[in-house]
């Protein structure tokens, strides 16, 4: 199969199997046992109690724990919603995407364990606009699910009830932001909402409503079919499990790679990767999607995980490892980075709406050798603006790739002023 | 509950959000300054401005006053270094794309933008990026005019049409930085209420038709006015300049108007100086037609035309038709003299109308309740009275008894032996009137109405009348005195007939003219005069 | 005229949620498959069924990327330019294009077969450079396989 991982694990290891993608196929690998167990077996409070257990984090960028989310649910029987998030848009990141064409039963299994601990009658998978593929297997998998037995009327036996609706996105980033997608749910601009409330309070229609990543799920039936110590064998004290590291960019072999969390970022990179083709070296890695700030060559000796990534000012994000050669123009990556989030800016806050285009054209002037000394200052006050004062993170995560950028690249920045054309020619081109 | 907010304790109720709060003490922009531009007390919070950021004690980020609820012991601050850095960054990137034309913008003087840039800002902008070339001059509905460049996007005006009025005509296309406010195409902004998105609109990007390019805002003397186009009094600050009212806009009054009032009635000033306005008293001579005569000589020959008769057939056949526009004071004089005169006949036509809701009521007049609080019969069955005969001479203030709703015309006033008509404009009634004197504009006069909810509500004086015109209550005491009758000698002192009254009607007890204040006080609830006037709006 | 297949289809989707707006997103994707996109007369006839001001109608069609208010070109080609697809190629690859259709990007070719576009992260990242015809994904291009899809199509 294209795109087939080049190291699997258990999220991935039947990926390259097109049976898979199919009810008879994934449940030829065991499919739907843990969510059998789950249902029949288990009540939502154990269900709850084993995820918290796990110390499964989110694996949508945030790295919030799954089962400290699901107990903040009501647990009584008053309606309720669990939202898959499917709008994966963080630029750098595909994983979702896989596992949404690859493997949509796991991703179902996942969602009726999780419907089941969070009491939740009707899920909602959003799927991004641009998925179409992904969609249509998600669809294709909720029927066969459906008329199954595995969703629907009594699931199993149980008589647990639950429904699973897909919806498409229509193109906006900003929906990948938990309440920006509810409201796109709810068939509004996905402009994110004030918090508190809190989605599990106040969420989809008003209702309470857990809002998980896709491969937040895909982990779930894994860990309940094989229980907190498997699931803490992998990865790290605080970080465990394995993630699906997607790395792109200036490597050898870019492609999906399960690996547990906290491996070290270089062995990603020069390791499983192959390192950057054509004898040169590397100038930066992203460690988890645009939003995240860069790390220089000489700071990938960490392992990706928060704990670890914090210290270098950096997080996981959603794992999407983005790989630049010493060719680069830093300048160029914050004006394509900056030219992202201008563009997708929801544009509700001031700082965020202002502040993006602010940024982006300000790059671009540097960029195009129109820069002045204090221009430098000028674009890090600004992203230190955009820091942590409005609604979402969306603005802070426009802000920190300019702020690591400058950090570690200030001499390319600095290049820039007065020069007549870039002083990169080699670069990847604007 | 108590919060402390730099160093001062004040009670909050429990649940309010911390500008609420603040706005329910009558603190903000009073005794506490947050600047903030979507938060309006009359609207849903927003929350997307970012100014109104404050300091609170325990919480790492700083946190929007807007949508922070008050707890109790919270320990507030406005003015660190923290709070003012917070606050400049978000006026600098909001000057970022605005077009910095205040040397021609209407709102300059009234700026929110400028106000916070001055106090809160920084000197200099720091961009040297292109700004935004947006849309400018649009006529966005009939009544007002949009510039999209000036627009800082905080929703104010959408909120209004969605929230308020629930015509929805706005909305925000686009995303980030290329956002607008716009209407959908063929559907401008035209409501009864479109006018007050130019209030809302912090800055110069909505202005209304009306007042654009008329005169600086600083020209401009503000005097409270109360509008008067039905029952429910909404209050105004009337704008005057060159001995005339420029503009009329809402003052915030939270039982009676909110922030709002209605086209119609803002645009209502109008009235004060049009074209029709009587502009001398006029008496029908001999050739049977209207000519021009001083106010004494008018008084003269209506007091001898109502004795004749009076003395020949009795006050029988005298009706008293006031109007539902005359103040409290007018009215009391009024009834007084139809009582010394003892003419039982009297009443007040309201004319009635749809209210929709909002602000606007059915009775198309700011005092049916202060004439119905008197003792006049407001049914209109005065009109039928005057129709089936046996009346034979009537003073009539203003016009409406000639609506469709009572006479429908002038014939059965046509029949008269006398009338006696006292009014602002000219109208059909002054084809058959005997006498006519010229009244005062509510804009022009001090005394009180009563609204329909029974607040009592001040009038002044904005400027002088453009033309001789007086009160109906100083030409009604006029004729009493020339009438001779008792308790009239011919003075009228507005303050001493208030006093009069609220020591004359026991539900006006305690309320005249010196004691309403600028918010009014209810009548039926004396205690009902805590309404805030001057705080946010 | 929204055909009545497709005012039934609505309707069924509105069922789905616990509230109809919340089938807005769907029906438009349904109705644009019906039209090509969202004209202001369709969109106040969406109003209608959705019990919303037209206002609120295109305040959503101008938020989203991929549903339109204006007529649009027969296929559109979406080339990502996103950090991980510019790293590898995709700018040239987008010039490339141009200059084949003989159009900048951001607009359509004049018989209105191809509207060129380029695209924010696709999530194809590891597969650049990329582009997406209508709702296809074509991955790990070069200019020459680029070309040669877009004279592929009708």
């Amino acid at each position: 199969m294209r795109n087939a991982p080049f190291v699997t694990n258990y999220l991935s290891e039947h990926l390259a199997d097109d049976a898979y993608a199919k009810l008879a196929g994934y449940q030829r690998a065991g499919g739907y046992a843990a969510a059998r167990r789950a249902v029949c077996e288990l009540s939502p409070d154990e269900v709850i109690e084993q995820i918290e257990g796990s110390g499964l984090k989110g694996r949508g960028g945030a790295g919030f724990s799954a089962g400290r989310k699901w107990a903040f649910m009501p647990r009584d029987e008053s309606p309720a919603l669990l939202v898959c998030n499917a709008d994966e848009s963080e630029p750098g990141s595909f994983k979702d995407r896989l596992l949404l064409e690859r493997a949509p039963h796991m991703i179902l299994e996942g969602i009726l364990i999780a419907a089941w601990a969070t009491r939740a009658q009707k899920t909602f998978v959003y799927v991004r606009g641009e998925y179409a593929t992904a969609a249509v297997a998600v669809e294709r998998a909720v029927a066969e699910a459906s008329k199954d037995g595995l969703l629907g009327d009594d699931i199993m036996g149980s008589g647990f009830h639950h429904e699973v609706v897909v919806v498409r996105g229509a193109g906006a980033y900003i929906c990948g932001e938990e309440t920006g997608l509810l409201e796109s749910l709810e068939g509004k601009k996905g402009q994110p909402r004030k918090k508190p409330p809190y989605p599990s309070e106040y969420g989809a229609f008003g209702l309470p409503t857990t809002v998980n990543n896709v491969e937040t799920f895909a982990h779930v039936p894994h860990i309940i079919a094989n229980g907190v110590p498997w699931f803490r064998s992998f990865g790290t004290e605080d970080s465990p499990g394995t993630t699906l590291f997607g790395v792109s960019g200036q490597v050898l072999r870019p492609g999906l790679f399960e690996l547990p969390l906290g491996t070290r970022l270089d062995e990603i990179v020069f390791e499983y990767a192959g390192g950057v083709p054509d004898g040169r070296k590397v100038k930066g890695v992203i460690p988890g999607g645009v939003s995240m700030p860069i790390l220089p060559a000489g700071q990938l000796d960490v392992r990706m995980a928060d704990e670890f990534l914090r210290e270098r000012h950096t997080r996981l994000g959603t794992g999407g490892v983005i790989v630049m050669d010493d060719t680069t123009c830093m300048v160029r990556v914050a004006s394509v980075i900056s030219y992202f989030f201008r563009d997708e800016s929801c544009g509700q806050c001031t700082q965020c709406r202002e502040g993006t285009g602010w940024i982006n054209k300000l790059v671009d002037r540097i960029e195009r050798g129109a820069g002045e000394e204090r221009d430098l200052e000028i674009l890090l006050d600004i992203a230190g603006k955009l820091e942590g004062q409005t609604i979402c993170a969306f603005s802070d995560a426009a802000a920190w790739p300019i702020q690591g950028l400058m950090r570690h690249f200030r001499s390319d920045f600095e290049a820039h002023l007065g020069a007549e054309k870039c002083p990169f020619p080699a670069s990847f081109e604007l | 509950m108590w919060i402390t907010i730099d160093d001062r304790e004040i009670e909050v109720h429990e649940g309010r959000m911390l500008l609420q709060a603040l706005d329910d003490a009558g603190l903000l922009g009073n005794d506490v300054d947050i600047p903030h531009f979507c938060w309006h007390p009359k609207l849903a919070i927003d929350g997307s401005c970012r100014l109104c950021q404050v300091e609170v004690e325990g919480e790492s980020k700083l946190q929007i006053a807007c949508d922070t609820k008050v707890v109790d012991g919270m320990v507030v601050r406005t003015d660190t270094d923290r709070v003012r850095n917070a606050r400049a960054g978000v006026m600098e990137l909001l000057l970022v794309n605005h077009p910095l034309d205040c040397p021609i913008c209407d709102q300059a003087g009234e700026c929110k933008l400028q106000d916070f840039a001055f106090d809160h800002g920084s000197p200099v902008s720091r961009s040297r990026e292109p700004r935004r070339a947006l849309a400018k001059n649009v006529a966005i509905g009939p009544e007002v005019v949009f510039d999209q460049e000036r627009c800082i996007l905080c929703r104010r005006c959408v909120r209004f049409c969605d929230e308020v009025t629930g015509t929805s005509e706005l909305g925000i296309f686009g995303r980030g930085d290329a956002s607008v406010v716009d209407t959908f195409p063929g559907r401008p902004l035209d409501n009864a209420y479109s006018m007050n998105v130019a209030d809302l609109c912090p800055v110069g990007a909505l202005t209304t038709r009306d007042f654009r390019f008329k005169l600086r805002v600083w020209d401009l003397d503000d005097v409270d006015g109360i509008c008067t186009g039905c029952a429910r009094g909404c209050n105004l600050h009337l704008g005057v300049a060159k001995g005339a009212v420029q503009r009329a806009v809402p003052r915030r009054n939270d039982a009676v108007n909110d922030t709002w009032i209605c086209d119609e009635g803002r645009l209502s000033y109008h009235a004060i100086g049009a074209p029709d306005r009587l502009k001398e008293p006029q008496l029908r001579g001999t050739d049977g037609r209207l000519a021009p005569t001083d106010l004494a000589t008018a008084v003269e020959v209506a007091a001898a035309r109502i004795r004749r008769l009076v003395d020949a057939k009795g006050a029988g056949v005298f009706a008293g038709i006031a109007s539902a526009h005359a103040t409290n004071e007018d009215l009391f004089t009024f009834w007084k003299f139809l009582d010394a005169l003892g003419a039982e006949t009297r009443g007040v036509p309201v004319i009635r109308g749809q209210a929709d809701g909002i602000l606007i009521e059915a009775e198309k007049a700011a005092n049916a309740s202060g004439a119905r609080e008197l003792g006049f019969d407001v049914t209109g069955a005065i009109a039928d009275r005057v129709r089936s005969g046996g009346v034979d001479a009537a003073i009539v203030f203003g016009h409406d008894i000639l609506d469709a709703q009572f006479l429908g015309g002038t014939d059965a006033l046509a029949t008269l032996d006398t009338l006696i008509v006292l009014d602002l404009h000219q109208s059909e009634l002054h084809h058959v009137a005997d006498v006519v004197i010229p009244t005062l504009h509510a804009a022009e006069k001090d005394g009180t109405l009563t609204n329909s909810a029974g607040r009592v509500q001040r009038v002044r004086r904005a400027h002088e009348p453009a033309w001789p015109a007086w009160s109906e209550g100083s030409v009604i005491s006029l004729l009493g005195a020339a009438l001779g009758l008792a308790g009239f000698d011919g003075s009228w002192d507005v303050a001493a007939v208030s006093a009069e009254l609220a020591r004359s009607q026991p539900r006006f007890a305690g309320i005249d003219l010196a004691s309403v204040g600028r918010g009014g006080r209810n009548i039926a609830n004396a205690e009902d005069v805590t309404a805030p006037v001057d705080g946010e709006a | 005229m929204i055909s009545d297949a497709t005012r039934s289809a609505v309707s069924e989707l509105m069922t789905r949620f616990p509230e109809k707006r919340g089938a807005l997103l769907p029906a438009l994707h349904l109705i644009q498959s019906e039209f090509g996109h969202v004209a202001p007369e369709t969109a106040v006839e969406v109003a209608d069924l959705f019990d919303l001001q037209p206002v609120q109608v295109l305040e959503v069609l101008r938020f989203y990327n991929l549903i339109h208010d204006t007529p649009q070109a027969q296929h559109h080609v979406a080339v990502c330019t996103n950090l991980s697809c510019s790293l590898r190629g995709a700018r040239d690859l987008l010039r490339q294009l141009e200059a084949h259709l003989g159009i900048a990007a951001g607009t359509a070719t004049a018989d209105g077969r191809i509207q060129l576009d380029h695209e924010e992260c696709l999530g194809a990242c590891a597969y650049a450079p990329m582009m997406r015809v209508d709702e296809h994904y074509h991955e790990d291009l070069d200019a020459e396989t680029a070309k040669g899809i877009l004279d592929a199509l009708e």
